[in-house]
């Protein structure tokens, strides 16, 4: 727990990390993730500078709280968090991002939800920041995370009652036809009342010099002014 | 000289205000006002919501006690620094809670960007963060590379870190004015706003736009430097440096700034790791976390410079390391001018780009820390996902951490030194 006190190197001991085209370096953090966590080979997986790892919802907050302890490992940063819906009659999963210092790689950690019942532990016990990410998927996609003590919406209005980032909430356009919507009659295009807008008014305009004398000849020919003025 | 009476009471001007009021009701027969009482029943109760706390945390903001009462900065305060509100509990002058309400100009850009093609989409995140343009398009530009396997020529992505570092240079420049501004000092910004039209022409002759540049492509950037650009870059760079001393010494060694700065709204390296604050503001506070050294993108491995941090973590602290960062970017600018090279600055890339199904996440360090994007492609025309993470939005939960036991004019000081951009904030 002591790089948790302290958990930076001094700035002139940084020094310049590697270059990221470095497989060798993922796979000794793939090694490690292995050894601590037990994990399944299968649900481990890189790219050039991501190592990722799929848990399910359930086991993300002890994955996350023994990769943030662990010397070892040292994920002392959640660089994101956020969620990802896979669509009607699939699964949620919620994405968080860390970074590390003994580690040249970001790493992913999917934890896949329940679609249906959608709950995840909350982790603002582990990070603070954590706390508006888990709001904004609250208000977005409407996952519930269980312990979270501030757990309101974020960007919307507290009386809005959809998902508006689900991939079965249509855009506003058709909104009422989205699965997806609980919108309020005022949000409801249908339900307003444009019959103001539809009363033409009644005006007469004077006649002007302009009018009087302008397009008599090309109306004679059957074209238009503008057709004239084209190049043939 | 007359003596003033120790004794004498002076009193208040509301106090007096009420006599005088007093006086006019007893002359039209009418009995002495009661406080609170007329139209003015029920003041306490003003800003809770008629409906019941939904959260812990809302309980504990609502729950007034005797002699406190809330306010509501924003949201058309001028310097919210955007459209946000803050709902302040004060007790007094003395700030007990605060709590930011955000939204109110939330676009749901995600939502619109998984209905644009790869391309469109570097368009729609420009005006989120509106003071750093080219960062917004420089993390999706990255994610999308990954994702269609794709890497932009060498000149490409040294103009790109060019621009980049341009913008940075206005983006701390005009923090700087903001923070004098929100302390009552008028004179910094018109000075940080010449310098910062000064890049802005600079950038509008590269890219052909003012202020959403729109300048990054899939694999690249859309235009190469011309002569308008590259004068303009000489002329601007033989004066900025003295351009931005002459700012530093308005600013840094004013008496009332320093007073309402040293000390305030204090942030341990701990808590800013903690609560995900990023950028200059963690480095403010002892932390040398700098994405393009922990995590280096683009060419930034190429470039001489070091992690500059603060010892402080005070709004003093922060302010010091935004000029810092200005003249180590400045320092950048002249090594990637001396390294530039030759070339192409846009990869084979079609318009609409079809990238095979995955997954990329690119961050990269923005003028207000970590900006990061997660794409997904569904092998479609549009991503299936696309995420953004923006570090003013993060940062701005250290404000109920910095705020309580200070005045409330010292809120939107105390704001002004984290430095965040709504655009960014509401998405």
């Amino acid at each position: 727990m002591e790089h948790l006190r302290r958990p930076w190197p001094a700035a002139h001991a940084l020094g310049r990390r590697r270059a990221l085209t470095a497989p060798v370096a993922a796979g000794a953090l793939v090694r490690l993730l292995a050894e601590r966590l037990e994990v399944d080979l299968r649900h481990l997986w890189t790219d050039e500078d991501t190592v990722e790892y799929q848990v399910d919802a359930a086991r993300a907050h002890d994955v996350l709280r023994t990769l943030r302890d662990d010397e070892d490992l040292a994920f002392f940063m959640l660089a994101d968090a956020g969620a990802v819906d896979y669509g009607t009659g699939e699964r949620f999963e919620v994405v968080y991002h860390l970074f590390s210092w003994k580690h040249p790689s970001w790493l992913r950690i999917r934890a896949r939800v329940d679609r249906a019942d959608p709950r995840v532990p909350t982790i603002t016990d582990l990070w603070e920041g954590a706390m508006f990410h888990e709001r904004e998927m609250y208000d977005m996609m409407g996952i519930v995370f269980e312990g979270n003590r501030d757990l309101r919406r974020i960007y919307m209005s507290p009386d809005y009652r959809s998902f508006p980032h689900r991939k079965d909430f249509v855009l506003p356009d058709d909104a009422a036809d989205s699965a997806a919507a609980g919108v309020l009659p005022l949000e409801r295009p249908e339900t307003w009342d444009l019959t103001r807008f539809n009363q033409a008014p009644d005006v007469t305009f004077p006649p002007s010099d302009l009018r009087e004398d302008a397009p008599a000849e090309a109306v004679e020919d059957g074209e238009t002014l503008g057709d004239k003025s084209r190049p043939r | 000289m007359t003596k003033i009476d120790p004794e004498t009471r002076i009193p208040d001007p509301i106090e007096l205000d009420r006599i005088e009021e007093d006086r006019l009701r007893a002359v039209a027969g009418l009995a002495p006002m009661r406080s609170p009482g007329g139209e003015y029943a029920g003041f306490d109760q003003v800003g809770i919501p008629d409906r019941p706390p939904q959260t812990e945390r809302e309980r504990e903001i609502y729950a007034i006690e005797e002699g406190e009462m809330l306010i509501n900065m924003g949201p058309q305060h001028p310097s919210t620094h955007g459209v946000m509100r803050l709902l302040v509990k004060v007790r007094g002058e003395i700030v007990v809670d605060i709590d930011p309400v955000l939204g109110y100009l939330h676009r749901g850009i995600e939502k619109l960007c998984e209905n644009a093609t790869y391309t469109t989409v570097l368009t729609y995140v420009d005006p989120m963060d509106y003071l750093s343009t080219m960062h917004n398009e420089h993390a999706p530009a990255i994610a999308f590379e990954k994702l269609y396997g794709v890497r932009p020529p060498k000149r490409a992505e040294y103009i790109r870190a060019l621009v980049v570092e341009l913008n940075r240079v206005f983006s701390h420049g005009l923090m700087m004015g903001f923070l004098a501004l929100d302390m009552g000092g008028l004179t910094p910004i018109l000075y940080a706003f010449i310098n910062r039209d000064e890049i802005v022409d600079l950038l509008s002759a590269i890219s052909g736009q003012r202020m959403l540049f729109n300048f990054f492509r899939v694999g690249g950037v859309n235009f190469d430097t011309n002569d308008e650009f590259l004068s303009r870059l000489g002329t601007w760079r033989s004066n900025v440096m003295k351009n931005i001393e002459m700012n530093e010494r308005m600013i840094t060694d004013n008496e009332i700034f320093r007073a309402r700065t040293i000390d305030m709204g204090t942030l341990s390296g701990q808590d800013a790791i903690s609560l995900g604050v990023t950028g200059p503001n963690l480095r403010a506070s002892g932390v040398p976390f700098d994405v393009r050294r922990a995590h280096p993108y683009s060419i930034y491995n190429e470039l001489e410079f070091d992690v500059i941090t603060q010892p402080g973590g005070d709004s003093y602290a922060r302010y010091l390391q935004r000029i810092a960062e200005i003249k180590q970017s400045i320092h950048l600018i002249d090594q990637i001018i001396d390294k530039m090279p030759h070339g192409p600055v846009q990869a084979q890339v079609p318009g609409i780009i079809r990238p095979k199904p995955g997954r990329a996440y690119a961050a990269i360090e923005s003028p207000r820390g970590l900006y990061s994007v997660y794409a997904i492609s569904d092998g479609g025309p549009n991503p299936y996902r696309f995420r953004m993470r923006d570090p003013s939005f993060i940062s701005l939960q250290a404000m109920p951490k910095l705020m309580p036991g200070r005045l409330v004019a010292d809120t939107m000081a105390i704001m002004a030194s984290l430095d965040p951009v709504m655009g960014g904030v509401d998405k």
